[in-house]
């Protein structure tokens, strides 16, 4: 059996200044290719369990592997092979930053100091954002798109990077019914595109939740379920979720 | 021109034209990290080592306020990271430290060192700079452009979203202290053109006044120091053509040329 993509072995975390941890010993696995949707409510730890995954909040116990490589040594080097998509992202109107320099700047990691984009890497961008059906966007200011199009941007630097790793946080949140279903619908392809394990964190449910094999139930920093969607659908539903 | 001779005119002209594409471009980086008050608080670094220069009776003060600017630079970045305080916030507590140290300096300055020195320090003095300043500021220029070449992706990545840049695999952290230590070399090389207390209209001005003409961060990059050209040489016509303080009337300029682009500026514009 091949080795799991993101490993978490009794994980604790909290921001500086709680004394109350946002993670308490949390263990779970994540295997090639899974979907993995993340529930809970508001302030249980969602995206703390995604921010500790690529690195960007150090976790205070446990050990993260991402790729079969531990987090706190290699974590900008794991950045740039994960893909992330915060919560609270959006550019404002006055953002100077073309769509397709906001798709390149996905690889600026990747191509390593002292190296600017090549034919190669252009070929890249155009075709990611071909897939995501955002090529006439190209020579736009971002901050000048909707915010479904800016969702699309973000998915398309998923995809321009190559990652194998989604993280993605509330992807669908302030998006009306037909944004959230090509958002669920991109996802579905750069998934599929790349063989990419995707962690989707909601609180509303929907679509992309409604695709995941496994659902993980977070409560104040702990899980409380976790399991096969399937199984656990009717549970959840009973208990409020 | 204006019956001066050119081994003055010449230097002067070459130093104002150097400040302002040096200042013009640092400024746009400033400007979109949103760490305006960082052109202020170097050029009162860079004031209060001059400053002590004076004090001690030093023939070039420049290197002290190069000194100071980069001792600034190298303890703002940590205290920011320490106190988890915006950046913008630590450097406007700096502030006061800085000026405070230059007027006791100053204070402390033999008399001869106080008039036209300090004013030099304060207002600038560019009738009074050399080729050999001309030369310092071209080769920062130059080091600058070649820093910006060859890590423009990850200052351009910065300048996206920090967060973003940072969730991509980029050091953050080193790309913006290398912002802090480009500007305090700038600034200091650069104070000798306006004075301390006006280098901020140059840094930030033409960038921000770039900012209101194009949505492209590349564009703002070549714009942004054109308009710094267009001040300083605006500002040195002013100056020769009225006698007025060249500092003075290059900050003038660079402000006309800011609220003409505001109130003109393409982004306003409604269809219909």
């Amino acid at each position: 059996m091949e080795d799991p993509v993101v490993i978490l072995d009794a994980v604790s975390a909290s921001y500086e200044g709680e004394r109350i941890a946002t993670l308490h010993d949390v263990t779970m696995h994540v295997r090639e290719a899974e979907r993995v949707a993340i529930v809970g409510p508001n302030g249980a730890g969602k995206t703390t369990l995604l921010e500790v995954i690529n690195g960007l909040l150090p976790f205070t116990a446990g050990e993260v592997c991402v790729f079969g490589r531990p987090v706190a040594r290699d974590g900008h080097r794991l950045r740039a092979r994960i893909a992330y998509m915060a919560q609270e992202l959006f550019f404002p109107p006055s953002t100077p930053f073309l769509v397709r320099d906001v798709v390149m700047a996905a690889l600026y990691a990747q191509m390593g100091p002292l190296r600017w984009p090549s034919r190669d890497d252009r070929t890249r961008v155009n075709g990611a954002m071909a897939m995501v059906g955002i090529s006439m966007l190209a020579g736009r200011p971002i901050g000048r798109l909707s915010g479904g199009q800016q969702r699309k941007v973000l998915l398309a630097r998923a995809l321009a990077q190559g990652s194998r790793l989604l993280l993605l946080d509330e992807p669908t949140a302030n998006l009306d019914p037909d944004a959230k279903l090509e958002v669920a619908r991109i996802v579905r392809e750069v998934e599929r595109e790349l063989a990419a394990t995707a962690l989707v964190v909601s609180h509303e449910g929907g679509p992309l939740l409604d695709d995941a094999e496994r659902l993980v139930r977070i409560e104040a920093g702990r899980i409380t379920h976790d399991g096969q969607m399937a199984e656990l659908r009717g549970d959840l539903i009973a208990t409020g979720v | 021109m204006f019956g001066l001779p050119w081994h003055i005119v010449l230097p002067t002209l070459l130093g104002s034209l150097l400040a302002g594409v040096l200042c013009s471009v640092m400024g746009t980086l400033v400007v979109r990290m949103n760490l305006s008050s960082l052109g202020f608080a170097m050029s009162h670094a860079a004031f209060a080592g001059a400053a002590l220069g004076l004090m001690l009776s030093f023939a070039e003060p420049l290197w002290l306020a190069i000194a100071f600017s980069i001792a600034t630079a190298a303890v703002l970045g940590p205290l920011a990271d320490l106190s988890r305080m915006n950046t913008d916030t630590v450097v406007g507590a700096i502030f006061p430290l800085t000026m405070a140290l230059g007027l006791v300096f100053l204070n402390k300055a033999p008399s001869s060192g106080i008039g036209s020195g300090a004013l030099a320090l304060l207002w600038g003095s560019v009738l009074g700079i050399t080729m050999g300043q001309v030369t310092t500021l071209a080769a920062v220029l130059a080091a600058v452009v070649l820093i910006l070449i060859a890590f423009g992706k990850e200052f351009f990545a910065l300048l996206l979203d920090r967060k973003l840049a940072q969730a991509s695999g980029i050091n953050t952290r080193a790309v913006l202290y290398a912002v802090l230590f480009m500007v305090a070399v700038v600034v200091a090389v650069s104070m000798r053109v306006t004075g301390g207390l006006l280098i901020y209209a140059l840094m930030i001005l033409p960038a921000s006044a770039a900012f209101q003409w194009a949505y492209d961060i590349k564009k703002i990059f070549v714009l942004a120091p054109a308009l710094g050209i267009v001040a300083s040489l605006g500002g040195f016509l002013l100056s020769f053509g009225m006698d007025l303080p060249i500092g003075s009337s290059i900050a003038l300029c660079a402000a006309a040329i800011f609220l003409l682009s505001t109130a003109i500026s393409p982004k306003r514009r409604r269809v219909g």
